[in-house]
Parts: structure tokens; sequence; C-alpha cells
């Protein structure tokens, strides 16, 4: 029984806070908030070069075949950098190619993402705003040359800027997975502009988009474990983001906390100001517990992975929305100014708040564990 | 990282499983003699004392082996061990403050549960505050005499010996005047009225000292050290009953899905009801989060680190997590959730946080006081403020006259 990290792991975390402090300050954050884009492609190269794209894909395409408690350390401090750019989105389409693709699509993508020339998606929230992966009304009708597409994904991360998107649609095989490249005829993308401006969210319509057989992602019909699947990874990976926003603006609170002066003494000696740091940082330590458990189960295929994952989005959801909005209250009006970079990190944690689930949605997916 | 339990450990809770599947007796022990004679079996197959050094009767055992036993006893419904503050608290408080003369005479007698005790430590105006307690030792020679008057003694009422702290000097700092002895309870000077609990029962009482008499001999470590000891006894052991008590909460949290299951409202069962679903959701899920959190506590115990003042976030999460929980029970229940009184409903029934059989109204009574013994809420918020995220401390009256 180990919950502490390995030196490897804290060597990971300790060159990605590095990293992300000298290249990710919330200066370049706001400098590409008016940017298409959106994203930093010089800082994704030396994300590249840093191996983090490939941590966790085969080694055979350039990765380093690490598992989700690495992923989870890096998304946590992202999450503390309120990092703008597709990595999260990219890993989730590469997992999917990992899982069930073939050689040819492994050998198309993999590498390519690892070297930091490719980037990806998954269009996991379907048109009636469910993230339920068995209620997915997307269609997919068997053509001459392959496959039609049609319906409507709506805020799907970083669509704009992937070079690969994987769309769940049913055909009367059942759910399948296919990959489909935006500049594909029928798929219009929207932008969403959204609270974070560093978090990119755009609608795809699918409008008969035809792509051709090699596109569907193992067997047609076969993908539904694959995208339940994905969808444990990214609430595991969105707890991670949000434990470091939160964790983020603990920081700023204690640090202002221990300075800001006022009737002659620091707030933080009022117990008004103290007890609310001990109950934020109560919930960022569970908020960790419950983050790298869920990780840690992933991985090792424990038989508890995935109430695990879903405990972790449900939890760490309502805790980092909690910590967040307090370390505003703490900071009083200098933390509600534009100016001032706390609302950064808040408003990162509200935007994965309702991504891949949100907490209630996770809660109905225990009760019905618990009273099976 | 490695949330596996090793092969030793699994092989240890196998055996530890097995001996309460095979030992736990059929019905609750009554008597006081039913419960020291359960405890002895317990002593005799070494789940007694385990965190105690072996030189001392205990079993140098790892905290993980003690959670694992205490995790067991929670899967069988093993009743508990008496004498609790006499084994967490008072021993080692003597084994690392106490004299060798002290070791030979109390600490196997505390073991065996063949001396009780009890801890002499809160007053009528010393709560939070227990610094400012007034209750006097004062030297008469050959001995102290002991005048004053203590509050919320557990167990007070069975016990054979009380751990005091007393002031023994009023001139320095009320830090540094306190001395901690141990009081006979068994003498005409110490007087133990039970105080009744909202619970309606009697776990703890009002202790009155009138010239009682401590030895010089039972006194602990130097005069003036009281408050130091206090300190030291107060963080022993919090995380090893951290998984047990985890274990109590999910089977009584199971026989709260079975009612939801056999209640009806509106003509359908509780848990189709997708409002109880959402609390049930909710209640499993910060269950589960106070497990991994515990198994976080016990890696850092198992590597030998100890959480010093992070042992305050513990206490305050499970705490206040306990209350919520039957706050969220009460609500699934209703009108069943206030039944005192089990009936042949048994969906009344429940295990109480304290290890004892009881109903949900008697576990939701018992959930207010975890956020008040050992350090309220508010205590374990300005220890996490102040030594945990190094806020300044506060401007305080007291503070300002030493």
């Amino acid at each position: 029984m180990d919950f502490s990290f390995t030196s490897d792991q804290q060597l990971l975390r300790n060159s990605a806070r590095a990293f992300l402090d000298e290249r990710c300050k919330p200066a370049l954050a706001r400098a590409l908030w008016d940017d298409p884009r959106g994203e930093s492609e010089a800082m994704w190269k030396d994300m590249a070069q840093l191996g983090w794209l490939g941590l966790a894909l085969p080694e055979a395409f350039g990765g380093a075949d690490l598992g989700m408690v690495e992923t989870a350390l890096l998304l946590e401090e992202m999450g503390r950098a309120a990092y703008p750019g597709p990595y999260f989105s990219t890993v989730l389409a590469a997992t999917a190619i990992v899982e069930l693709g073939s050689e040819a699509q492994k050998r198309r993508w993999l590498a390519a993402i690892a070297a930091g020339a490719a980037r990806g998606t998954v269009a996991l929230l379907d048109g009636a705003m469910d993230w339920t992966p068995a209620a997915v009304a997307t269609k997919a009708e068997r053509t001459a040359a392959g496959w039609s597409l049609t319906g409507t994904k709506p805020f799907v991360p970083w669509a704009h800027v992937a070079d690969v998107l994987a769309v769940p649609a049913r055909s009367s095989e059942g759910l399948s997975l296919f990959l489909v490249e935006p500049s594909t005829p029928g798929l219009t993308l929207s932008p969403v502009t959204g609270m974070d401006l560093s978090m990119r969210w755009t609608n795809v319509t699918l409008d008969g988009v035809t792509v051709p057989d090699d596109a569907v992602l193992g067997a047609p019909g076969q993908a539904l474990p694959l995208v339940e699947g994905l969808l444990r990874i990214g609430a595991v990976g969105a707890a991670a983001e949000m434990l470091g926003a939160a964790r983020r603006c603990l920081d700023m609170a204690v640090a202002y906390a221990k300075v800001r002066e006022q009737f002659g003494q620091p707030i933080g000696s009022f117990q008004a100001i103290r007890h609310k740091c001990a109950e934020m940082l109560l919930e960022v330590e569970n908020s960790h517990a419950a983050t790298y458990y869920a990780a840690w189960a992933l991985d090792a295929e424990a038989a508890d992975a995935e109430m695990a994952a879903s405990i972790a989005k449900a939890y760490v959801g309502d805790a980092a929305r909690r910590v967040c909005g307090e370390a505003i209250q703490v900071h009083g009006g200098i933390g509600f100014t534009w100016e001032y970079d706390l609302h950064l990190y808040f408003k990162r944690a509200k935007a994965l708040e309702v991504m891949y689930g949100d907490a209630d949605w996770h809660r109905e997916l225990i009760a019905r564990r618990v009273t099976a | 990282m490695d949330l596996n339990y090793s092969p030793e450990d699994l092989a240890f809770r196998d055996q530890t499983r097995r001996w309460f599947a095979a030992n736990t007796p059929a019905h609750e022990p009554r008597t006081l003699d039913e419960r020291r004679a359960w405890h002895r079996r317990m002593y005799d197959a070494g789940y007694v004392g385990m965190g105690w050094p072996k030189e001392y009767g205990g079993q140098s055992a790892t905290p993980m082996q003690q959670a694992i036993v205490a995790d067991e006893m929670a899967h069988a419904g093993a009743p508990p061990t008496i004498n609790g503050l006499g084994i967490g608290i008072v021993g080692p408080t003597i084994i690392v403050h106490g004299a060798e003369a002290q070791k030979q005479r109390y600490l196997r007698k505390i073991l065996m549960a063949d001396e009780l005790w009890c801890q002499l430590y809160s007053e009528p105006n010393a709560g939070s505050d227990l610094a400012s307690l007034k209750t006097r030792a004062e030297d008469a020679g050959d001995h102290f005499v002991v005048n004053g008057q203590k509050i919320w003694t557990s167990g007070g009422v069975i016990a054979d010996w009380g751990l005091l702290l007393a002031r023994t000097d009023s001139k320095v700092a009320k830090h540094k005047g306190i001395s901690c002895f141990l009081l006979s309870m068994r003498q005409p000077g110490v007087e133990v009225r039970p105080l009744r609990q909202i619970t309606g029962s009697s776990q703890f009482s009002e202790v009155f000292m009138t010239g009682a008499r401590a030895e010089k001999a039972d006194l602990i470590g130097r005069l003036g050290q009281g408050w130091e000891i206090a300190q030291t006894t107060l963080s022993y052991e919090r995380g090893g009953n951290s998984l047990a008590r985890v274990t109590r909460y999910a089977s009584a949290f199971y026989q709260l899905v079975r009612a939801t299951k056999e209640l009806r409202r509106q003509g359908r069962p509780l848990v189709e009801d997708p409002v109880v679903r959402m609390k049930i959701g909710r209640i499993w899920t910060e269950l589960e989060v106070q497990r991994y959190a515990a198994l976080r506590v016990l890696s850092a115990l198992t590597k030998g680190e100890s959480p010093g003042a992070a042992s305050s976030i513990t206490k305050l999460s499970y705490s206040e997590f306990e209350k919520r929980y039957h706050e969220i029970a009460q609500e699934i229940l209703g009108p069943w959730g206030q039944v005192t009184v089990a009936g042949p409903d048994e969906f009344s029934e429940v295990e109480t946080s304290s290890g004892e059989p009881g109903t949900w109204a008697q576990a939701f009574l018992w959930s207010r006081a975890g956020t008040i013994y050992a350090g309220s809420s508010e205590v374990q918020k300005n220890v996490i403020g102040e030594r945990v995220l190094g806020l300044p401390k506060e401007a305080r009256a007291d503070r300002a006259k030493v």
C-alpha cells in the first residue's frame, strides 16, 4: 500500500511545474484569448520534445507507455497553470486509436501525435446533450463508398485545431467510433465562446459526412465499451485538472491572507478567513485522494475503477468549484477583477465541471451501482 | 503509487478474518465481566495493544496490521474491547513519558483491562481553551492534594484510574503551570456523577475532586510538563482507526440502501425516486473519498511519516462528513429515521459510530459529538490554518499577557 508518488513520478511533476511556470504564464494565456487557434504552436512542439504528447502511447510509436497516474500528474499541473491547448483532447483521441485502431490507423496517427505533428479530439457529447454513450443518436449508414454520418456533436473540446476527430455514431450494428478529418465535406465547425477563454469548444455538425470503410475503429458496432472507457478517462483527467486549478487558488488565497492587512493585522489571522482556508485545504486534499485513487484504479484495472472514476469527477467537480470560489471571497474586490489572475483558474474548474458528465450525472451512475 | 495490499497484509487479513469469524460472540456482551472476558480473549489472540512495544506486552505491529484488525472487527461486527482510553492514550503516555516504576506498576493492568482508565482533562470553564484549567494540585509533603472539577469524562463511572491535568503553579504562563498525574478514582475525595447526553444514554460524567490524593510517585514527567505531555497524547493514533470507521459507515450505508427498497412513498419504492438516488450517490461519493483519504494516511504511517498537525484534516474531514451523512440519511428515512426503540421493522436499526447497535435516530444524535470531542472543528481549523498553512496567529487577549 503506497499512496505516494515514485521518484520518477515526482520528477515528472517537478519538470512539468518548472516548464509551465516558465512557458505558460498567465500573460501567455491572456495573449491567446484573442487568437483564433487559442494555443501556442511553439509550446506544443516543446511539449512533444518533453515526451508529454506520447506519455501514454506505446513505445513503438514514440511513446513512453506510461499510465493514467502520470497523465493525471501532468493534467494537474496544467490545471494549476490554466494551460490553453488541446493536450487532453489529443490524449483521448490517441487512447481511442491505441485501444481499437488497426495497424494502419496507428501508423497514420500515433507517431504524428507523439511528435507534435497532429492533434485530435473525441466528440463525446451527443446532440441530445446526453453523455450516456448508449444514448448516442448520431447516425452512421452504410454507403457504396463506406459510411455516411449525420448528427450533431456540441461542445467538442479543441475540434477547431484537431487533425482528427473521433466521432461516436450508431448504425444497425450498434455504436461505432469513426475517425473523421475536419476537412471532410458535410462537416461544419462553429466555435462556442465559453467563460474560460483558454478552453475552446466547437459545435460539430455532421450532415451526410462520407468516410471510407477504414475510418471505423475496430469492428463496426463494437465501440460501446471503448467510448465508456474514454468517458472514464475524461472524468479522471478532468478531476486532475480541476484539482490543479483548486490548489492554485488555495495557494493564492493563503499567500494573500498572509500579507493583506485590515484592522491593523493580516486578514489570515481572523478565524473567518483562516477557517475558510482550512476548509479549502480539506477539500483539496480529499480531491487529491479521489483523483489519484481513480487514476491508479484505471491503470491497475481495479474492480472498483468505474466507481472510482465517477466518484472522482463528482467529488472534485463540487470541491474545485467551492475552493476556487472561496479564493475569490478571501481576496475580496481584487479577486473579482479581470486583471487579477484568479479567474483563470476559477473558470478552468468551472469549464471542466460540466464536461465528461457533471456531478449529478455521475451520482446517478454511482446510485445505480450501489443499489444494484 | 501502488494501492494493492501486500501479500503479507492479505495473509494477515485472511488470518484475522478467520479468527473473528470463529470467535466473535453470538450476542453482544452486556455486563462488565462479559466485556472483560471478550477483551481478554482478544488479548490472548494478540489483538489488543497491537501498537505497543513488545517489551510492554504489545505486538509492535505495523500501522497496516492495526488498521486491518480494526477493519476486520468492523466487518465482523465484533464488540469493541474495553479500556480504549487506557490502551490508546494513557498507556502510550506512560511508555513515552513515565518512569520505569510507573511502567511496571500500570502497563500490564491497562492491557489486560484489570484497571480501567479515564481522562481528566476538560473542565466547565476550560473546553477548547484547555490550558486555562483551574483544578489545582498542591504539594503536601509526601503527596499532592487535588481540588477542582472535571467534565465530559468518558467512562468516568467505571474507571479505576484517571489521567489528570492539574495546575501546580499559578504564577507562570498558563501552559507552563500544568502537571500530569495518575489519579486513583477509588478514593473518598473523588465523586463521579454521570451526565446524560442527548442520546439518552450516559457515556460520560462530571468528576468532583475534593481534597483528593495523588501520590508523588504518580506524577508523570516533570512538574510543569503536563501541557507538553498532553500535546503528544492528543496526537497518538489518528488514522489507525479511519479504515474501520469507513467500514462501519459502509455497512450502515447498505442498510440504508435496503431501507430505500422497502420503504415506499407516493406508491413507489424510495429507491426509484431520482431525488433519493442523488442523495444515495452523494453519501457514497463522500464515504469512498473518506476511504481513499484513510488509505493515504495509512500509507504515510506505514512509511514511518508522522502526520502531525495534518491529522487535524483527517479528524475534521470524517467528523463533518458523519454529520452530513446522517442528515441525508434522515431526509431519506423520514419519520422512520426518528424511531429510537427498534420495532419489528429492521430498517430502523443500524450500527452507530461508537460500534454499538442502535437506531438511525441514535446514530444521527451521536453524529453531533464528533465535531466537538477531541478538539472541536473550530480548534482543528485553527490548527490547520496556523500549523499546516502557516497563517498568522490571531491576536488573543490571553497571549498579550504572557
